[in-house]
Order: structure tokens, then C-alpha cells, then sequence
């Protein structure tokens, strides 16, 4: 039987919070969890649940993207029929000129056609800028159980930034009664911005907001749907989510994966988050090593310590370097006697011998791609 | 379409002398180096090398290594020309047909292959050979002397040359005598199992051998020396570097503790020469608040929480809090629970070894006729406190022992 859910992730939003780290990228290819980007995780959850078509909405800055995903393949999403499909605003800027998507609904009305030749009834829409590994066969499964006109996935424990995020009063029914836009204080289950409708619906709603010149999902779809009493079924996901909003953020978020638990929900063994592969070799640790509560990717070399970090593949910690509390990408290099706190390094940093650097937990030292210190 | 070379691969052997690491997987699909099977170095050494049409002579136990090689993406060798092909024996009409009967019988099965890329040049490979080589440099030596087979070749010392095909050979390279495992070697090029024909001339001998009843169908036993009587223009090809046959347990044991030094052995981290291979996608791998990691390889999906000493973990390998590893490789999914120690032991898949176990021992606590390396095959469970000695090869599940 055909899978009868198709996959569109907005892969589109630049967090300007994240400053260095969306420099060369957009949010959804911010490197997380020691080999990931943040996108493998929803690309993964789609495939986990047999969903075999993909759109992935992109407008600018996304080079860094196309080459991690590139054909689909690793996500088994290079495919004859279907697979996965990189959207670009290509009907977008002779309507609305330059500029990106303003919000959803912009970038949906952005790629129409596309949805026009959706071959499944139904549309999972999730953004590609969360990490989180979603049962979305189940969450299906309840779409179709509950009956109403949308599903919206939310969570009981908030993590995100109340004015980027939205949240739900729930009914009894377990129906959504009340959308609140980014509020100043949390109200509520906090929408984790993943939801599952019919075609036939989402081209009603792209079509009914375009021509009112809406772009919010939220005020065009959600609440215009509380108004009229449409059925928004809230499916409630309690297990960890990491939302990658600011630098700090970003740096809290990844230090969570070092608790056993936080890993446990986030790679689930059924449910596996794939990713780019690189054919690294394994990660060598030197006579004199030391690595305590530490995540470590393959291809590293360490013969420093390291301590309560996260290290990408390809890190070297040369002899007498320590680098505690520190999230180090791809290709970085810690040389002789370094000593690092606190710090992002962004891909292929190097900090020359000796050097001492320290930033705060709650202010992390942030360090651009390519740098040298 | 035309290719200039093609590489034939065999990789049928059962490699009885692993023994309990063969018992499931055919020799080259043996996990090697931390993130490898053996056969990933000559097909590795193959895209490197810029030949993009390999066969894999396949006949034990297939299923595991064709799954392995599936489409031959992760050696980006799933081409719509050439690409990597397994070809197992098959039958003829008349119910003709048989076994692969020797290496030479084997690639003569496959004639029709070879042909359907007209190769000027057919490279022979071994699929249980751990080394680092551009197969390039050995085909212009080949094209430069003109020569019908040339033979890759090792030195060696004059000692181990008595447990090697050595090649004689005069001033110019030139082979005039090959001898199997000679008592009194003559010389030290020791032959690597590596050999480019000029394939019209390989076929000629293929063809006459096949023809001849009592022939054993091997290339070392019957093609080479039928070429060299026949005074065709054999020349050895002197190799620099590391390489190791890993056909029994200890020189594969050796050939994983070889990884660690990568200035005494190959240097996997090295960029330009790169070995490829197919491998799940997990997580990095965790270390916990009192781990100890030394001189060690460890593998994405891996738990340590234990102590890790010169030893080779495979991915999704977890060591529980107080079990020590040293000296030992342990392959994937291997479980290793609180207060085990496995010392110079190789642990295959899957394979769970209970609390406070011993396997193996260093080789100073034994009569040296007594000790050697552990090895425990896969998916078996070792009991709590049970002891494992050293040399052991364990192939079905151990029960525990009585609480020390």
C-alpha cells in the first residue's frame, strides 16, 4: 500500500539569532548532535513513517544546504517515482518581488504547483529547523481516529521562545479551543509547528491566503479555523525536542544530549536519524588521552582531554590541549596546550597553541566557520 | 563499453582458519580496522586507482558479503557503465556446470564478463589483503615492460620468505622461477596474491588450462609457472608499504593493532587514498563520567562507561560501568556488562559478554604453547563469571561461572 502522506519542510527560516552560526547557512542546516544537521531530523522521521515523496521549501542561503541533502539518497529519498524534491521560489518572486517568505502561507503560495501534483491525500508539514524524533505514523494514525480538519503536534514542556512560538488551549475533547501567537509568556501546550491535513484542504487554505494577502499559518490557517469552528485535533508529544532559536539556546540544546535520557528519546533505535554519510574512519584516542561525558563523532583524533562536550567528525584535541563544556564542529582543530571553555567552534576553526579561551554557559563563546585564532 | 582494465576480485574463500569469525560471513566480509570489512581495501584501492568495474567472485556463505556490496554505492561504484558486479558459479545447458574450482577456474568461468568491457588488461585481486595501493602505478609498469603478467611483490626477510610464493627474478625484474613456500629461498620477493595479465594472453592460458584435466585451476600452482615454461614475460612489481594477509586470527589481530599506529601501519585518516565502506548511520559515541579511553579506537553508536586499552571497537559497542578492554578487538553490537574484563580476545557481533567474566588473558599469565588470542563468535552470550581462556574459540553460548 502507498504511503498516503506526503512530507513539506520549510527549510527556508535564518534565525538572526543565531548569528555566526547562520552565517553561511540557514537555520535548518545548523550542524547538531555531534554529526547532524537539524534537518536530518524531520527528513528522518518522514521516512521512518514510509513517507516516500519529500518538498523541501528553501529560499535563500540554502548552497550549504543542497550539498548535504543532495540527491536524497541517504535518506533513501532518491527515487525513481517521488523522493525527495528541493523547492526553490521559483514561482515566487515575479508575485512579491525580492525578499523571503514572510511567513508559511508566502512560502506554500510559492510552490503551488508542486501541491497541485501531490500524489497523496494527505500533507505532513513540519519545519526542518527542530530537532525531534517524531512518531508520525502515529500522529497520522490519530489525524484520521480524531476526524478534524487539521492535526497540530504540541508539547506540555515548553522550550521555546514565547514570541517566536505559538500555543494552544486544548479542550476536553482534545480539540484545539484557543491559538495564541507568539504571546509574551507561554500559555498553555506549545506548538511544536508540525501538522498533518488533507490536500484538498491546504490548497484551499493557500489559495483563500493568498488572495487575502496573509503569510502567517498560524493567523490564516489555526486561528482562522477556531473562528469558524473547524476541528483541530491537538496531538500532544512529551519527549524531547530541541528548538535551535538563539546562540545561547543553541548551546543549551546541544549540552542536553549529554544527559542519557535526552539521547534515549532522541535516537530511538526503530526510528534511526540519518545523515550525510562521509565514510569516516573511527575516532582515535591517544596513550594520553581523557574523554568523561563526552559525545564523540568518528574521524576524530584526540589525544587532549575533553570534557562535557560535544565533538563533530574530524575534531583533532592535540596532546595537552583541554577543552571542557565546548561544542566543536566539523574539522576543528584544538592545538598543544589550547585550553577551551565554553566556546562554539563553527566548521574547520583552528585555534593555534597555547591559546586560552573561555566564554560563559549562559553567553557561549561563538567562533566563525573557517577562523583562526 | 570498452574498458581499459578490469578487476576480477575473488573473494569465495571460506578462510577456514578464522574459523569462528567465518562460521556466518565469507572471509573478505570479516569487520575489520574499526569501521571496515576486509574487502573494502582493494575495492577502495580500486576506485582510487581509477578502475570503475570490479567482478567479486563470490561462493561461501554469500548472502551477508552481497548484502554488503549491494549496489556498490558506498564505493560509488553503482554505474550505468561498469560498477561493481558478484558473480557466483552458475550452471550451463546440459546441466553442465560446477563449484568454482580454483582461482584461475574461477575467473575462466566468467570469460563472458571480462569480454563484455574488451579489457586490454585484467587486474586479479584477493579479497583478504589489508593495504593501501594505487593499481595505476602498477599498470604503466606493466604497459612499460611490455610484460604478459605482472606480479606484485613484497620483500621479505629470508625467514618469512619460507612461508610465501616467492618470485626469482634477475637484474631487470624479470621472473624466471616461482617457488611455493621454498625450504631454502632463493629470494625475498614474496608474491601479494596482486596480478595484471595482458588479458588476451591470460586467456589464451585460462583456456589451456581449463582444457587440461589434471590442473588444480589455480593461478599460483598451475597459470603462472604454464606462462613462465612457455617463456612469457613475467615481471615482478616491488610494493612499498604496509601490507597484511589476514588469514589466520593472530595476523588479523595483528593487522587491527596495526591500525592504531598509523606510522607503523595505514593511516585510515589520511584524505587521499581513503577507504570507503557501508555502514549504518549512529549517533557519535558516548563517554561517560569515569571513563578511561587510551591508545584506542572507538565507533559511532558506542557506550563506554569502562576502561578501553589499546583495543578496536566496531560501531554500537557498549562497555559497561568497571568492565576493562584491553588488547581486544570487539566487533559490532558487542556488549561487554559491569565488571568483565576481555583481554587479547576478538569478539564478534552481537555478542554479550556477562558480568564479571573473564575472556582471555595477557600472554605473560601462561605457558607461551598455551596462550593466544580469545575468540568468541557472533550473537553468542558468555555467563556471568564465566571464564573464557586464552586461545579459546568459542562457538556457542558459555555458562556462567560461580561468583569469585
Amino acid at each position: 500500500m502507498m504511503n498516503k502522506l506526503h512530507g513539506i519542510i520549510f527549510a527556508y527560516r535564518s534565525n538572526p539569532d543565531l548569528q555566526e552560526l547562520t552565517q553561511h547557512r540557514n537555520t535548518c542546516s545548523v550542524p547538531y548532535g555531534g554529526r547532524y544537521r537539524v534537518v536530518d531530523f524531520m527528513l528522518s522521521n518522514m521516512v521512518n513513517a514510509g513517507m516516500t515523496d519529500v518538498g523541501l521549501i528553501a529560499h535563500a542561503n540554502y548552497q550549504s544546504l543542497l550539498d548535504h541533502v543532495g540527491s536524497g539518497k541517504d535518506w533513501d529519498l532518491s527515487r525513481k517515482h517521488g523522493g525527495l524534491r528541493i523547492l526553490p521560489p521559483f514561482s515566487y518572486a515575479d508575485k512579491l518581488g525580492d525578499g523571503t517568505y514572510k511567513g508559511r502561507m508566502d512560502a506554500l503560495a510559492g510552490v503551488f504547483s508542486y501541491l497541485e501534483n501531490i500524489r497523496q491525500p494527505y500533507v505532513c508539514l513540519a519545519g526542518g529547523d527542530l530537532a525531534v524524533n517524531l512518531p508520525l505514523k502515529e500522529i497520522y494514525a490519530s489525524h484520521i481516529e480524531s476526524g478534524a480538519d487539521i492535526t497540530a503536534v504540541c508539547t506540555s514542556h515548553p522550550n521555546g521562545d514565547p514570541k517566536n512560538c505559538d500555543y494552544f488551549t486544548v479542550g476536553e475533547d482534545g480539540m484545539v479551543v484557543d491559538v495564541a501567537v507568539h504571546p509574551k509568556e507561554p500559555k498553555g501546550m506549545e506548538s511544536l509547528e508540525v501538522y498533518i491535513i488533507s490536500k484538498d484542504l491546504l490548497l484551499e487554505v493557500v489559495s483563500h491566503c493568498s488572495a487575502h494577502n496573509i503569510s502567517s499559518f498560524s493567523q490564516g490557517v489555526l486561528m482562522e479555523m477556531v473562528r469558524t469552528g473547524k476541528k483541530i485535533n491537538a496531538y500532544r508529544f512529551d519527549g524531547y525536542a530541541a528548538r535551535l532559536q538563539s546562540v545561547a539556546g543553541y548551546f543549551a540544546r546541544s549540552m542536553e544530549l549529554l544527559n542519557d535520557d535526552v539521547r534515549a528519546q532522541l535516537f530511538v533505535p526503530e526510528r534511526p536519524i540519518k545523515t550525510k554519510d562521509r565514510s569516516n574512519p573511527s575516532t582515535y584516542y591517544g596513550p594520553d588521552s581523557r574523554s568523561v561525558n563526552s559525545l564523540v563523532a568518528d574521524g576524530c583524533i584526540i589525544e587532549g582531554e575533553v570534557e562535557n562536550s560535544i565533538l563533530f567528525r574530524g575534531v583533532r584535541v592535540e596532546k595537552g590541549a583541554r577543552v571542557s563544556n565546548c561544542v566543536l564542529m566539523q574539522g576543528t582543530t584544538i592545538q598543544a596546550g589550547v585550553v577551551l571553555k565554553y566556546a562554539i567552534t563553527d566548521k574547520n576553526v583552528r585555534i593555534n597553541p597555547g591559546r586560552m579561551l573561555m566564554g560563559h554557559a549562559t553567553y557561549p563563546l561563538a567562533i566563525s566557520k573557517n577562523e583562526i585564532v | 563499453m570498452k574498458k581499459e582494465c578490469v578487476a576480477m576480485l575473488l573473494a569465495g574463500g571460506q578462510g577456514s582458519r578464522l574459523h569462528a569469525l567465518t562460521s556466518h560471513v565469507a572471509k573478505p566480509a570479516v569487520p575489520f580496522g574499526g569501521k571496515y570489512r576486509i574487502i573494502d581495501f582493494p575495492l577502495s584501492n580500486c576506485v582510487n586507482s581509477g578502475i570503475d568495474t570490479v567482478g567479486v567472485l563470490t561462493q561461501y556463505r554469500p548472502m551477508e558479503l552481497n548484502a554488503y556490496l549491494g549496489n556498490g554505492q558506498p564505493w560509488d561504484l553503482d554505474r550505468t557503465d561498469g560498477g561493481v558486479h558478484v558473480l557466483p558459479p552458475y550452471m550451463r545447458e546440459g546441466e553442465k556446470g560446477t563449484w568454482y574450482k580454483g582461482t584461475a577456474n574461477a575467473i575462466c568461468q566468467n570469460i563472458d564478463f571480462i569480454e563484455l568491457y574488451d579489457p586490454d588488461y585484467v587486474l586479479i585481486l584477493s579479497g583478504d589483503h589489508i593495504y593501501k595501493m594505487d593499481y595505476s602505478k602498477m599498470l604503466a609498469h606493466h604497459k612499460a615492460t611490455n610484460a604478459a603478467c605482472t606480479i606484485s611483490v613484497l620483500e621479505v626477510t629470508m625467514e618469512e620468505a619460507t612461508r610465501f610464493g616467492i618470485m626469482n627474478v634477475d637484474e631487470t625484474d624479470t621472473v624466471y622461477e616461482f617457488e611455493e613456500k621454498p625450504a631454502h629461498p632463493k629470494s625475498n620477493l614474496a608474491s601479494m596474491g596482486i596480478y595484471i595479465f595482458t588479458w588476451s594472453k591470460l586467456r589464451e592460458y585460462l583456456l589451456a588450462d581449463e582444457a587440461d584435466e589434471t590442473s588444480s585451476n589455480d593461478f599460483g600452482k598451475n597459470i603462472i609457472p604454464a606462462m613462465l615454461n612457455a617463456n612469457e614475460k613475467l615481471v615482478a612489481y616491488r610494493f612499498q608499504g604496509y601490507w597484511k594477509d589476514v588469514g589466520t586470527i593472530d595476523s588479523l589481530w595483528d593487522a587491527n593493532m596495526d591500525m592504531l599506529s598509523p606510522e607503523n601501519g595505514i593511516d585510515l585518516y589520511d584524505t587521499e587514498w581513503p577507504i570507503f565502506a557501508r555502514t549504518p548511520t549512529k549517533p557519535p559515541h558516548y563517554t561517560g563520567a569515569n571513563a578511561h579511553i587510551s591508545h584506542s579506537m572507538v565507533t559511532g553508536g558506542c557506550v563506554v562507561y569502562g576502561d578501553v586499552e589499546n583495543s578496536i571497537l566496531f560501531h554500537s559497542v557498549t562497555v559497561e560501568p568497571g568492565a576493562k578492554v584491553r588488547y581486544s578487538i570487539l566487533m559490532p553490537g558487542t556488549v561487554v556488562k559491569a565488571g568483565a574484563v576481555v583481554e587479547y580476545s576478538i569478539v564478534a557481533e552481537n555478542t554479550t559478554i556477562g558480568s564479571y567474566a573473564q575472556v582471555g588473558a595477557p600472554p605473560s599469565d601462561s605457558a607461551p604453547e598455551d596462550w593466544g588470542i580469545a575468540v568468541v563468535a557472533q550473537g553468542l552470550t558468555v555467563g556471568d563469571h564465566a571464564v573464557v581462556a586464552p586461545k579459546a574459540m568459542i562457538t556457542s553460548d558459555v555458562k556462567g561461572g560461580a561468583a569469585k
